[in-house]
């Protein structure tokens, strides 16, 4: 058997690494095999070199980098077959969950959110990662795979997007302008440059670039999709004249109140109804600051022509995480249920519809079960209808409290 | 010697087979026992065995103990329990295929 000597054990294995073995595990196992294959085979009297060479190309059939890129192949290719299973069963699932939730969404059924929400998030952190790590290593060129990694990026974000604005989650905007700029000014440059360039793409790139544009167009359209300034101006006229109604209907009765002849009782409820209107005022002007967007000094009337159909505040104002109303609404209602208790107990007065505190069907809708008082008139409102229903609040306390005289 | 395109296809199934039956075994002591055993019908190239060695060691199938020979190291491949179920279930497929091969060629198997 013939013993390799130190150098020539070094010099296989520089000569490994010469020819494109880059691994080092890989280096070292060709190595102690060649080794082998020398020791057993090689005769004594033959040329250590020339024999090398002549057993090297039973390893490749055209260079030996073919080992290490065969290598490479297997290892990242290892779960390709894994990967590409998962993205077209959650593609599946994507679709059929989002078009049921889609549905439900439009018929105004129970269910939509939550099959809206697992199609969007299954769409964006299984399909379209896994769609583009198994496309990009389809691709040769280094271009292409940015023309995939950029494209990836925007269907993530214009997919969050969509969902964080059918969900009425905050940042949605921005996200969906954020998204259409990568389109625009980057997707797009990105892609036509790449593909015109080509004589066989150029005419599928012109086309699909049109494509894209229009799309993105119609996408970018419903970009400010909100009320038209007729509605806005009908929900401050609404808001405005309930505004009026109370003041009007407050100061007749502080005249009436302040004649003598009114009993004690009388009076007293004059006080509960005065101390309730201050309360509901309290709780308006700091839902009105809540609101603003951070402009200072707005007026109900101002805050409600600029912002009246947002309704990300004023039930994140009003309630908790839990949907449990914070405590100066839970007081009011309390306060409430005592100013009609002592009206019907010592004045003796038939209870009224205008200030009736109990449950009602949600929807109006049996099954959907009861919701609270404060459920009904405050919750899931946008700003401005929020608002005139604390004004109609108002409005029904002073018309309730002036049967007392 | 059998064509590499009909070896290619196994080299998975008689790598594992015979880490099953054996406790641990290097590159060259795999492809100089194939050879051995098969009387030289079947040799395995190394252009497909490390590579394929070196991806089951990823996925779990194998693993590796080192050691040193002398000026250099050798690796040894040993098969895990996970391996030993992929093992079988390949055997069990290759067998399978044989005997659709049969009817599908018409072969009268060789008897005795």
């Amino acid at each position: 058997m013939y013993v390799l000597k130190d150098e020539q054990i070094k010099f296989i294995l520089e000569d490994i690494r010469r020819n494109g073995i880059e691994s080092e595990e890989l280096q070292l196992s060709l190595l102690d095999h060649i080794c082998c294959v020398i020791e057993t085979e090689m005769l004594a009297e033959s040329h250590f070199e020339e024999f090398y060479r002549s057993i090297l190309p039973r390893f490749f059939k055209r260079d030996l980098r073919e080992i290490q890129e065969e290598t490479n192949l297997l290892l990242t290719f290892k779960n390709y077959y894994a990967m590409k299973k998962i993205m077209l069963n959650s593609g599946m699932f994507s679709a059929i969950t989002f078009i049921i939730g889609a549905v439900l969404k439009v018929m105004h059924l129970p269910g939509a959110s939550v099959f809206i929400l697992l199609g969007i998030v299954s769409f964006c952190f299984l399909f379209l990662p896994l769609l583009s790590i198994l496309s990009v290593k389809e691709q040769k060129e280094t271009k292409d795979k940015v023309v995939i990694g950029i494209a990836t990026v925007f269907g993530i974000l214009i997919s969050l997007a969509t969902l964080f604005k059918v969900m009425h989650w905050p940042f949605a905007n921005i996200m969906w302008i954020v998204s259409l700029g990568i389109l625009f000014f980057l997707f797009l440059p990105v892609y036509f440059f790449t593909g015109i360039r080509n004589a066989e793409t150029k005419i599928n790139t012109i086309i699909s670039s049109i494509l894209i544009l229009t799309a993105g167009g119609l996408l970018f359209t419903l970009t400010n999709l909100r009320t038209s300034r007729w509605t806005d101006e009908s929900f401050y006229n609404s808001d405005d004249h309930l505004r009026d109604a109370a003041l009007y209907a407050s100061e007749q009765n502080q005249i009436a109140f302040s004649k003598d002849t009114l009993s004690l009782e009388a009076k007293t409820l004059h006080e509960k109804a005065n101390a309730l209107c201050t309360q509901i005022e309290t709780l308006k002007t700091g839902l009105i600051a809540y609101s603003s967007h951070g402009e200072e000094g707005l007026t109900e009337g101002q805050l409600i022509r600029n912002y009246g159909s947002s309704l990300n505040f004023a039930s994140d104002f009003l309630f908790d995480d839990k949907g449990k109303a914070r405590k100066d609404l839970a007081q009011i209602k309390l306060d409430l249920a005592d100013f009609n208790k002592y009206r019907e107990s010592t004045l003796k007065q038939k209870p009224s519809n205008l200030l009736a505190l109990e449950d009602v069907y949600k929807f109006g809708e049996k099954e959907q079960g009861k919701i609270t008082w404060e459920e009904n008139n405050f919750s899931h409102l946008s700003i401005a209808t929020t608002l005139r229903n604390f004004n109609q609040l108002l409005l029904n306390i002073r018309l309730v409290e002036s049967s007392a005289y | 010697m059998y064509s590499s395109e009909l070896i290619k296809g196994t080299l998975k199934t008689i790598i594992l087979k015979l880490l099953s039956q054996n406790d641990k075994m290097y590159g060259y002591e795999i492809t100089q026992k194939v050879k051995e055993l098969t009387g030289g019908k079947i040799q395995l190239t190394e252009g497909a065995l490390y590579p394929t060695l070196h991806a089951m060691e990823a996925q779990g199938i194998l693993t590796t103990d080192v050691v040193n020979v002398g000026n250099r190291i050798r690796k040894y491949y040993s098969i895990t329990q996970t391996g030993k179920k992929v093992a079988s279930e390949k055997v069990n497929e290759f067998s399978e295929f044989i005997d659709t091969m049969i009817f599908l060629l018409d072969l009268k198997p060789k008897m005795g």
